[in-house]
């Protein structure tokens, strides 16, 4: 078996809940702080802390704006956050291509 | 390194991104549209003296059709607006989850519709005075399948439709009570103008009350 692929994974997009957050945000433009916590079962506190981790890689931006006079968080993949995020899925392809009968 | 550990992660990363694909056309517009529908529906339906059984049902599923159609091509014209696809995986999901309830109810509809058909008719005829429960009771259980419809739709977009879902059920089922309990008064307050005022009431006025606050609280670009 070549390790190779396992030991080029983004580390940090790894993690499962970042990982989470990354392939949700994948999917959609943007989505609202309270959209991903609802969809992921997370606490505000866990989800501040990934978003916060990946904002500071610069894969995710967060814009902070109001809705009906409430503040609206939202959440989007940068290009950065793109490209890792498809760099990830494709070693993860190769890892599942090296493991299947030939 | 478990081999199959790659094949779950991707199959996770799927199922999110699925699930991440909300529906995310303006539904104020839709409520709206259905509740203006209902409402002006229930009035032409007493103007027009429709009192039969029969003539209730046809009438009320024509009308039904002429909402989905009108709902149809408002998101269809949201999707030419924005560039977008019309039949985009989340309105294929929308879709999907609203059509066993749905049909479900306009089968019943057509099958009430060939049952009152060939009910005889009394002599003198005394309009919709004889099958009044009927015709209370046929509404309710529309809003009944109407309220699971939407309740299964609001799984794939905003969780205030799920709400709406359930008073539909809550409202259907607090007037097949009401035909339930009133049965041996013979009806006395049914009268049938009142059917269409309770399909009004129940599609008109309801949703419009949510188009309406959809109107007032939907996100509109939201300042950077």
């Amino acid at each position: 078996m070549n390790p190779e692929p396992f030991l080029q994974l983004d580390r940090l997009i790894h993690e499962k809940g970042r990982l989470a957050i990354m392939s949700m945000l994948a999917a959609s433009p943007e989505l609202t702080f309270t959209e991903l916590r609802d969809a992921l079962a997370m606490t505000d506190g866990n989800l501040t802390t990934h978003i916060r981790a990946l904002q500071q890689e610069g894969y995710v931006s967060v814009a902070k704006s109001y809705q009906n006079n409430r503040p609206l968080t939202t959440c989007s993949l940068t290009a950065a956050g793109r490209k890792a995020f498809a760099g990830y899925i494709n070693l993860l392809e190769q890892i599942v291509r090296q493991h299947k009968p030939q | 390194m478990n081999p199959k550990w790659a094949e779950e992660n991707l199959q996770t990363i799927r199922t999110l991104m699925e699930r991440s694909a909300l529906y995310r056309r303006a539904l104020a517009p839709i409520m709206i549209w259905a509740g203006l529908v209902g409402i002006a529906a229930a009035a032409a339906g007493c103007w027009l003296k429709i009192e039969s059984g029969a003539g209730f049902i046809a009438y009320w599923l024509t009308v039904a059709l002429a909402g989905v159609a009108g709902a149809f091509l408002l998101v269809r014209r949201q999707a030419l607006q924005s560039t977008e696809p019309f039949w985009s995986p989340p309105t294929r999901r929308v879709a999907q989850a609203v059509f066993p309830a749905l049909s479900a109810g306009f089968l019943l509809g057509i099958l009430c519709l060939f049952v009152w058909s060939e009910a005889p008719v009394a002599d003198p005829p005394t309009g919709m005075s004889d099958n009044a429960g009927e015709l209370f009771w046929l509404p309710a259980i529309w809003a009944l399948f109407y309220g699971c419809a939407i309740h299964a739709a609001g799984f794939f977009t905003l969780r205030g439709l799920r709400l709406l879902g359930g008073l539909f059920i809550l409202s259907g089922i607090a007037v097949l009570a009401w035909v339930i309990f009133s049965h041996h008064q013979d009806f006395p307050m049914a009268a049938w103008q009142a059917s269409h005022w309770l399909m009004g009431s129940l599609f008109g006025f309801l949703q419009l009350a949510y188009g309406a606050y959809l109107y007032l609280t939907e996100q509109k670009n939201p300042v950077a």
